[in-house]
């Protein structure tokens, strides 16, 4: 069950030992690249038995006091203080339950979990259960956004294939996305489901208005563009990043290049791609590069569809370049 | 008997979103400087330090407080650190209040500083994933920390948690107007990292979604920078008032709760910030207060997340529990109104220096009572996991 041999830190973060000059106001200061790490074999004690029971057999396990009967999902003591300390015992409880509240989705995620984004992660409560188990949401249908997932949504425990005795080995999926076999099996492991793959939105042939629609509004990105080009506030916000992106819209397309502080648009086709941006109407993309609207929430909004989700990094870049141009235009 | 505690100095360095020319030991000591020269009293005359650091990870250190008690000047004297996550500041003035009520020191230093952005992503080449991945440590380590716990989207719970139970409130062109007034009322703050983002609430509503249902404009920023306050006891503090020409501000209340971390029947309740209802309450409690909304002229409240700010106003019963919008539809907080709330631009303009905050906060309380010549404030933080802990304490100017 274990997973494929993988490091605990993936090379990607690691830094290259080196060190740096920069001057603030005539005075130069030294930055050096550190790091500060610990490395753990670490017992999970009394959980175990639940990381067990979620790796091995495929069972969710809460405690039970056995005083007042109260269930914890997770199982996370093994005597309860409501009771003066009386003890626990560890029961199964049923793997569908409801949303204690409505979740939060994370699109901006730490530096640990950008692979990840955007993601919800929320409470639930089993069937059988009291208290609420914090766990990952997904949908069957592509990227989650507000409204899928609220208080009260029935959801199904699934497990991944591969576990390995934590918490990441399940994730939940509203039931009204299963089939009642899928729902009702103990054990659903997430190969068993139908996931929606991301397919680039196909376009409706261009007409001649469209075509002009393109030309006029690529006029107006262009111009934003070399506007953050000139503008150090923005530049900044682009240091050290390097994308060739291919933007498509029904009137045509035209590539951003991005290159370690410098932004530029061209109305050419890009070989290799880091990523392709389709939007209908250019207008969507526009809006978000004047400030008008976030280019993040037109990608949630599904106005706006990105080939790699790991790339909304970029498109926060953008739109923090977006921001910054706003803020210098302020004075 | 308790001895009445106040405050005879105050003093805060820039916060700023670097301070590349800085480290933690000179903004340490820099606002330790300018605390002791505003109370106009030697720092041989301090008797205790008191540390609000949150976070040995931003520090680069597990015990970030040991090299600076001597830098500031504390050398074989009392110091203690505390850190309670968000409310590190707030918990750090409750435990400097206890020792010189309870007639252990005569004076004290408190002392808040913070680094943060020496945190670095270099996958994304930029620190703000880093520094808040270095919150994410956190997080529950066995249950949550794997799933993309964050501070942003455990307080987004909370949030969430109450719009569910009031969906009538918390609308988007009140937290944006909220946000929009704070960037106002940050540019009397010289000190503040964003004194001169001036926002509207258009801008507000037009800025990104970072963590549904927070958008970018929404949300505290994370600030490198030190603040400092001399405490003393009653008669001390009268002396030094006296020799400074500067009036004590007086503690007169305090609270503090922290609330379950887990969530469910007999565990934390989504819905409410039972940790902000229960600490300001014992500190109205304990400062006499029988109704807040006459007494209280000024609130400094760790607005971490701007729907918070208002949850928290109203676990204060300072607006009604599900009518929180009223802060603006009833103008009740904006200028003129009956509550000035966060004078200094709070943290999502002045920053957040985690440690730091909350006596930033209380520097600005102190400063706008003698100002203003009002009687009372209440300064607030939180933090944790879900909204979990609080201190709050009342500020009494005579």
């Amino acid at each position: 069950m274990a997973r494929k041999k993988e490091k605990l830190i993936p090379s990607k973060y690691i830094p290259d030992v080196g060190s740096s000059i920069e001057t603030v106001e005539g005075q130069d200061y030294l930055i050096v690249n550190d790091a500060m790490y610990t490395f753990y074999r670490r017992s999970r004690g009394e959980f175990s038995a639940f990381f067990l029971a979620l790796r091995d057999e495929k069972k969710l396990l809460g405690c039970s006091c056995t005083a007042c009967g109260l269930v914890r999902v997770p199982p996370f003591l093994t005597h309860c203080p409501e009771c003066n300390f009386a003890s626990t015992e560890l029961i199964e409880v049923e793997q569908v339950g409801v949303m204690n509240s409505t979740p939060p989705i994370t699109y901006f995620a730490t530096a640990l979990f950008q692979d990840m984004a955007p993601y919800g992660r929320g409470r639930v409560i089993f069937r059988g259960a009291d208290t609420a188990m914090s766990v990952n949401l997904y949908t069957t249908t592509g990227i989650l956004v507000p409204g899928i997932i609220s208080k009260g949504t029935e959801v199904k425990l699934v497990f991944r294939d591969k576990r390995n005795g934590d918490v990441k080995d399940v994730f939940c999926v509203p039931t009204s996305e299963l089939t009642p076999d899928q729902i009702n099996k103990k054990g659903l492991l997430e190969s068993e489901i139908d996931w929606e793959s991301p397919v680039e939105p196909k376009m409706p042939k261009a007409m001649k208005k469209d075509v002009a629609l393109f030309e006029k509004v690529f006029k107006g990105i262009k111009t934003i563009v070399e506007e953050m080009n000139r503008n150090e506030r923005a530049r900044k916000d682009i240091v050290g990043w390097k994308r060739n992106v291919l933007v498509k819209t029904r009137g045509g397309q035209f590539a951003v290049m991005i290159d370690d502080g410098d932004i530029r648009v061209e109305k050419k086709g890009v070989r290799s791609p880091d990523f392709v941006m389709v939007c209908e109407n250019p207008n969507t993309l526009l809006d978000g590069l004047a400030y008008r609207g976030a280019i993040t929430d037109s990608v949630i909004n599904k106005k706006l569809w990105i080939s790699k989700n790991m790339e909304f990094t970029t498109i926060f870049k953008l739109d923090r370049m977006a921001r910054s141009v706003a803020r210098s235009r302020k004075g | 008997m308790a001895k009445r505690v106040g405050i005879v100095g105050a003093a805060v360095t820039p916060f700023r979103s670097s301070w590349t020319e800085k480290t933690y030991y000179e903004l340490a000591q820099m606002a330790t400087r300018e605390a002791v020269k505003d109370a106009q009293i030697p720092i041989q005359d301090v008797d205790a330090a008191f540390y609000a650091i949150y976070n040995d990870i931003f520090e680069r250190t597990a015990i970030p407080e040991h090299a600076i008690h001597g830098l500031c000047g504390m050398q074989n004297k009392f110091g203690i650190r505390i850190t309670t996550g968000g409310a590190t500041g707030a918990y750090t003035m409750s435990a400097a209040h206890a020792y010189l009520a309870a007639g252990r020191y005569k004076t004290a230093l408190v002392l808040g500083v913070e680094k943060a952005t020496d945190c670095f992503d270099f996958s994304s080449m930029s620190a703000t994933p880093e520094v808040i991945k270095s919150i994410g440590w956190s997080g529950d380590s066995f249950f949550e920390q794997a799933i993309g716990w964050s501070a942003s989207d455990s307080y987004a719970e909370v949030v969430l948690g109450y719009m569910d139970e009031h969906p009538g409130d918390l609308k988007p062109e009140i937290t944006a107007a909220i946000s929009a007034q704070l960037s106002q009322q940050v540019r009397d703050n010289p000190y503040a990292q964003r004194q001169f983002d001036q926002v509207t609430a258009e801008e507000v509503l037009n800025s990104r979604l970072v963590a549904y249902p927070f958008r970018e404009l929404e949300i505290c920023v994370y600030s490198e920078g030190a603040a400092a306050l001399i405490l003393a006891e009653e008669e001390t503090a009268k002396a030094i008032s006296r020799s400074s020409g500067q009036p004590v501000v007086w503690i007169t209340g305090l609270g503090e709760s922290n609330e379950h971390s887990f969530a469910g029947k007999n565990h934390k309740d989504m819905r409410r910030i039972m940790s902000d209802y229960h600490a300001s309450h014992g500190a109205y409690e304990m400062a006499g207060i029988q109704d807040p909304t006459h007494s209280i002229d000024i609130i400094e409240l760790h607005d971490a997340f701007v729907h918070q700010l208002e949850i928290t106003m109203a676990e204060f019963g300072l607006v009604p529990l599900g009518r929180a919008d009223a802060l603006i539809e009833e103008g009740l907080m904006t200028p003129g109104g009956r509550y000035l709330v966060n004078p200094c631009g709070g943290l999502i303009y002045c920053g957040h220096a985690v440690g730091a905050s909350n006596i930033m906060s209380a520097w600005s309380a102190r400063n706008e009572l003698i100002k203003r010549g009002l009687k009372t404030a209440l300064v607030h933080g939180t933090g944790s996991t879900v909204a979990q802990y609080t201190a709050c304490l009342i500020f009494e100017h005579e």
